[in-house]
C-alpha cells in the first residue's frame, strides 16, 4: 500500500520535532492497519538508535592540551596587551609634552610682561623646564625594566 | 535577587576570561565539540585540529557570547566556520581551481582517507550506518548529529547553520531517508 506523502512526513516530523497528541494519534491508527508506515516507523527509530550508539573517543590528553594552548594564548595576549599600553602611553606622554609646550610657548607673550620678562626668555623656560623634561620623562616609559613600568 | 542563570554565568565568565570557567566549559564540551567536528569533516585529525582553534576563537570572542541563548548553538556555530575557512585553505593549497563562493559547498568536497564512523560503531545497526554515513552529505550528517545525539532544537540547530529553518527539517528528512534506505537494503540483503 501507498501511503499517504502527507502522514510519512508527519512520521518524520513526529522523530525530529514535537507533534500535537492529535497528530500522534493520527499516526497510531494509520500504523494499526498499514504494514508499509508500521516498518517506516520502525526502521527510522532504528536509524536514529542506530546514530546514538555511535562512540567517538577524543584523544585522552585532548582537553589537557586545549588547556596548555589557551593558557599559552592568554599569557601571549597579556604580553602583547603590556606592550601596547606601553607605547600607547609614551605616545600619550609626547603628545602631552608637545601640545602643553606649544600652548605655553605660543602664551608666553602674555605671561612675559606682567612678570618682567622678554618673550624670549620665557618661551626658552618653557623649552628647558617644561618640553624636555616630559619628553624625557616619556622616554622612560620604554627605557625601564617590564616590572616598574607602574603607569603601564 | 534571582540566581544567576547558567548562560549568564558563561558569558560573564567568558568577559573576565575566567580560567576556572575556561576549563571547566573545555572539559564538558571538548568531547562533543570532537564530535561535531568529526562529522562535519569526516576526519579525525581536521576535527582534532579546530577542536583546538575553536577554543583559542572562544577565548578570543567570549565577550560576543551575550548569555541570551544557549551556549552550545554558539559554540558549535564558530567551530562551523572555522571548519569551512580551514578547509577553503587547505583545497586552496591542493587545487588550482577555483572554489566554490557558498560556505556549505566547502563541506560537499570530497574527503579521503579512513572512516571514522567504522571505528565508533557500536552496535549492529551502527555498523550498517557507518558505511552511508561516510558517504552521505556532511550537511545531512551535520544536521542529524546536532538533533539526535546533541539533542538540539530545530531553532537552535538553524542559529547553528546560519540558514532557515525549512533548511534544517528538509536536511533532516532527506539525511534520514538516505541513513533509512541503508538499513532497510542490510535487512532485505540479510546483512
Amino acid at each position: 500500500m501507498e501511503c499517504d506523502r502527507k502522514l510519512r512526513e508527519l512520521i518524520d516530523r513526529s522523530f525530529a520535532e514535537k507533534i500535537s497528541e492529535s497528530e500522534r494519534q493520527i499516526i497510531h491508527d494509520h500504523i494499526r492497519d498499514c504494514d508499509g508506515c508500521k516498518r517506516y516507523v520502525e526502521l527510522t527509530a532504528r536509524t536514529i538508535r542506530g546514530l546514538r550508539e555511535f562512540t567517538f573517543r577524543s584523544e585522552a590528553d585532548s582537553s589537557v592540551r586545549v588547556l596548555e594552548i589557551l593558557a599559552h594564548h592568554t599569557e601571549a595576549t597579556r604580553q602583547h596587551n603590556v606592550q601596547f599600553r606601553i607605547w600607547a602611553a609614551f605616545a600619550v606622554a609626547l603628545l602631552m609634552s608637545i601640545v602643553g609646550s606649544a600652548l605655553v610657548y605660543h602664551l608666553a607673550r602674555f605671561l612675559a610682561a606682567p612678570m618682567h620678562f622678554e618673550n624670549a626668555q620665557v618661551q626658552a623656560g618653557v623649552l628647558v623646564f617644561w618640553l624636555l623634561p616630559s619628553f624625557c620623562a616619556a622616554l622612560c616609559l620604554l627605557a625601564a625594566p617590564r616590572e616598574n613600568r607602574g603607569i603601564a | 535577587m534571582t540566581a544567576e542563570t547558567e548562560t549568564a554565568k558563561i558569558a560573564r565568565g567568558l568577559r573576565e576570561r575566567d580560567k576556572q570557567l575556561l576549563a571547566d566549559l573545555v572539559e564538558r564540551y571538548q568531547h562533543r565539540l570532537v564530535r561535531y567536528l568529526l562529522y562535519l569533516t569526516g576526519r579525525r585529525e581536521y576535527a582534532e585540529d579546530l577542536a583546538q582553534e575553536t577554543w583559542v576563537r572562544v577565548l578570543q570572542r567570549g565577550s560576543q557570547y551575550n548569555g541570551r541563548q544557549q551556549f552550545d548553538p554558539w559554540l558549535f556555530a564558530i567551530a562551523r566556520n572555522l571548519a569551512i575557512d580551514y578547509l577553503r585553505k587547505k583545497l586552496k593549497v591542493v587545487q588550482t581551481a577555483s572554489l566554490p563562493n557558498d560556505p556549505d559547498a566547502m563541506l560537499l568536497l570530497p574527503t579521503s582517507g579512513p572512516s571514522p564512523f567504522e571505528a565508533a560503531a557500536r552496535s549492529e545497526d551502527a555498523i550498517r550506518l557507518a558505511g552511508q554515513l561516510q558517504i552521505l552529505s556532511p550537511l545531512y550528517r551535520e544536521v542529524l548529529l546536532l538533533r539526535f545525539q546533541e539533542e538540539l532544537s530545530l531553532p537552535e540547530i538553524a542559529q547553528v547553520l546560519g540558514a532557515p529553518l525549512t533548511t534544517v527539517t528538509s536536511r533532516i528528512y532527506r539525511g534520514l531517508a538516505e541513513l533509512r534506505s541503508a538499513l532497510e537494503e542490510g535487512d532485505s540483503y540479510g546483512v
